[in-house]
């Protein structure tokens, strides 16, 4: 009856464990809808890669370098925001730039900083985001300015559809081919495969040292064989290092890769 | 009891609930099979302390680069590229140095003079992991440089390739020289890279099929005395003679057993050949086949349990396995043409052999059990294939045809490895064939 009982309650704790485990709700958070307006932004990147560039825009552009270049004198990055944030409040006149100043100052200290992960090349201004959620009661003004945004680092958290494509996959692949060289000498053995882990950071390069899943059968002396092909797959990880980034917006899913170096066609001869 | 099971189901539903969150997984299959390119260095000495290493330094340097490349699996870089040139490499070389030349290998040394002996120190280095994997220290007369140096190139393949070197061997060989209906043959030995050559017999008798002891430094072969064949015994450190038997009719190819105290061959009798296996301590002979077919070319398994050898008893030239004792008597080849001279591979996994077929001669291997057939190389004649000692490269002689003259026949050894890309021709004085190739020198 005791027994009955506690095994019992284990059953249902595994049940408990499985679900926590498995249903998105408890363990997902990167499956978490995200806020409606960033849901448009990626909808609308998706469609257009290169935003349309009419005359007003162009004029608008004009207009903000311009304003830009002012503000780079006292902060190079944060102070569009706060200029066109202020603009809102105020007109701006010259005999009030003095006072404007200071406001921005406290503002912009009031103001938090998102770093998303962002290749170099990104010129995305992720201020911009915020400048767009206070205009987004305008649709008008949103529509306007969502053409003037680049798109290609908005997503810094992963869409419902983060796996590799097969293409990425057989990219990685041939890099690490190229990389590889095999040591032919090795007689075939059907265990003879070396399962490595590497973790990348967004521009591909390692992020840690790359390891060998089967660490006990790496220093038995019995297992020279396997120690030289495991040594020829960590060489060819390093000297892939860094590899070419798959799609930044997929980092989640490629940020750990087990890469498993099977020479055993090759070496059945 | 209940307990533990009840643990067990809940900890196997955990597995498998955390498997689901696998890595993604990338199979590679494939890789560059281009030579692995590694650096050499010359070795590094005290000009001070000893003087005279200069050329020993450069040379010790040349033959490692030689044997490496020479194998198909090296490319050795050309010392011109390297950055690093200062000894403190032997220590601690620059690893980014040696990757920006692409060396994913690295060969330090150096030299010093102890007690009239040379001290060999070397240091393999992996590049990319940054570290040494591989250290020796090796002490000789100087004159023996050349030895020492074939040691070290086969301690980088082993350490690179993962399987036994064949580097520190030798090659034995039937030397011809003279017009074709009046040769001359002799008996010849050097290192595999056709270095310290020198001639065993005098060419008064004629030689044939001389063949390496697997364990010790003594060859056997036949010759003949008085139009008689007889099995001779040769100590090539001692260089002392000896007469295994005279055998009444043809007698071929004799080759040792893998342990060296027996030798097998076949036997001519009342016109029929058959193989026969003679113990050398007891000298007793024992017959393993008795077929009115020609039986030749025996060749042992290198755990001595099995031998191969050709026959025609099923009306072409076959290759055949059995046991030491003649039992189990199995054809294994099944392709098309003539097959013949099957050796045995040290590694046990493969059967070398001589296939002729629609007037063309190949080298191939197949598997023990005859299947995997892979021809190798192809030729106008070419046979008598021996394996390195680590069963991945193979030597054989190669004729090429005369003309309506008479001449411009000719006869050189080649060896080609398994991938059967690594053609090269192996230098010798004169013409050459019938080559054996020794087992690692003890």
């Amino acid at each position: 009856m005791r027994s009955s009982i506690l095994s019992s309650i284990l059953l249902h704790i595994a049940i408990l464990m499985m679900a926590i485990v498995t249903l998105p709700i408890f363990n997902n958070p990167d499956l978490e809808i995200p806020p409606i307006v960033q849901v448009e932004l990626i909808e609308i990147s998706e469609k257009t890669n290169v935003p349309k560039v009419s005359k007003k825009q162009d004029e608008k552009k004009e207009k903000k370098v311009e304003e830009k270049k002012v503000e780079k004198i006292n902060q190079p990055v944060l102070k569009p925001k706060i200029e066109k944030s202020n603009e809102k409040v105020k007109d701006p006149s010259e005999n009030e730039e003095v006072v404007k100043n200071k406001i921005e100052q406290q503002m912009f200290e009031n103001i938090p900083m998102r770093k998303p992960v962002i290749k170099k090349k990104d010129k995305f201004d992720p201020l911009k985001i915020a400048e767009l959620i206070d205009k987004s009661k305008d649709t008008k003004t949103v529509e306007e300015n969502i053409d003037d945004l680049e798109y290609d680092a908005l997503d810094s958290t992963p869409s419902l559809d983060s796996k590799l494509t097969l293409s990425e996959e057989d990219a990685i692949r041939a890099q690490f081919m190229q990389c590889w060289s095999i040591p032919l000498g090795i007689p075939f053995d059907d265990t003879m495969i070396v399962k490595i882990k590497i973790s990348l950071n967004t521009d591909g390069s390692l992020l840690e040292p790359p390891e060998v899943l089967q660490h006990e059968r790496m220093n038995k002396p019995s297992e020279k064989y396997f120690r030289t092909l495991a040594e020829s797959a960590l060489r060819a990880v390093r000297r892939c290092d860094p590899i070419k980034a798959p799609d930044i917006n997929r980092y989640e899913s490629w940020k750990k890769i087990q890469l498993n170096f099977d020479p055993r066609e090759i070496l059945r001869g | 009891m209940m307990i533990k099971k009840v643990l067990g189901i809940f900890f196997f539903l955990i597995a498998i609930c955390t498997n689901s969150f696998a890595l993604i997984e990338i199979d590679i299959t494939e890789g560059n099979r281009e030579p692995l390119p590694i650096a050499i260095t010359n070795f590094f000495y005290d000009d001070e302390r000893s003087k005279d290493l200069d050329q020993v330094s450069i040379d010790i340097s040349k033959v490692i680069s030689a044997d490496l490349e020479r194998s198909g699996l090296f490319r050795s870089i050309d010392q011109e590229a390297f950055i690093q040139k200062t000894a403190s490499m032997h220590i601690r070389p620059r690893h980014e140095d040696w990757r920006l030349i692409n060396a994913q290998a690295l060969v330090t040394g150096e030299l010093t003079i102890e007690k009239d002996k040379l001290r060999v120190e070397f240091r393999l280095w992996d590049t990319f992991a940054e570290k040494e994997i591989e250290a020796l220290v090796l002490i000789t007369t100087i004159d023996n440089w050349r030895r020492i140096s074939h040691m070290i190139a086969d301690k980088i393949y082993e350490r690179l390739t993962g399987e036994e070197g064949y580097f520190d061997t030798r090659i034995l060989y039937v030397s011809e020289s003279g017009p074709k209906n009046n040769r001359v043959k002799k008996l010849a030995i050097m290192d595999q890279d056709s270095f310290n050559h020198r001639y065993l017999t005098s060419g008064k008798e004629l030689v044939l099929t001389p063949r390496f002891n697997p364990v010790k430094q003594e060859i056997t072969y036949l010759s003949y005395f008085k139009n008689l064949p007889r099995v001779y015994l040769l100590d090539i450190q001692t260089g002392i003679q000896e007469v295994v038997g005279d055998f009444p009719g043809m007698t071929f190819a004799p080759r040792f057993s893998p342990n060296g105290d027996k030798i097998i061959m076949s036997l001519a009798r009342d016109g029929n050949s058959d193989i026969y296996v003679m113990d050398l301590k007891s000298r007793v002979v024992e017959r393993l086949t008795d077929s009115p077919a020609i039986d030749t070319s025996p060749s042992y398994s290198p755990d001595g349990k099995k031998i191969t050898f050709n026959s025609d008893r099923g009306g072409s030239q076959q290759i055949y396995v059995m046991d030491n004792k003649g039992r189990n008597q199995k054809r294994i080849s099944r392709g098309t043409g003539n097959y013949a001279t099957p050796v045995w591979s040290p590694r046990g996994d493969l059967i070398a052999f001589t296939k002729n077929f629609q007037g063309r001669y190949f080298i191939g291997v197949m598997r023990i059990d005859g299947t995997g057939e892979r021809l190798l190389t192809e030729n106008w004649y070419q046979e008598a294939p021996s394996w390195s000692s680590n069963g991945r490269v193979l030597i054989f002689y190669r004729e090429t045809k005369a003309d309506d003259a008479g001449k411009g026949h000719s006869s050189s050894l080649w060896s080609i490895d398994l991938t059967g890309f690594n053609e090269r021709k192996i230098e010798t004085p004169e013409d050459a064939s019938d080559p054996s190739w020794s087992r690692l020198i003890q």
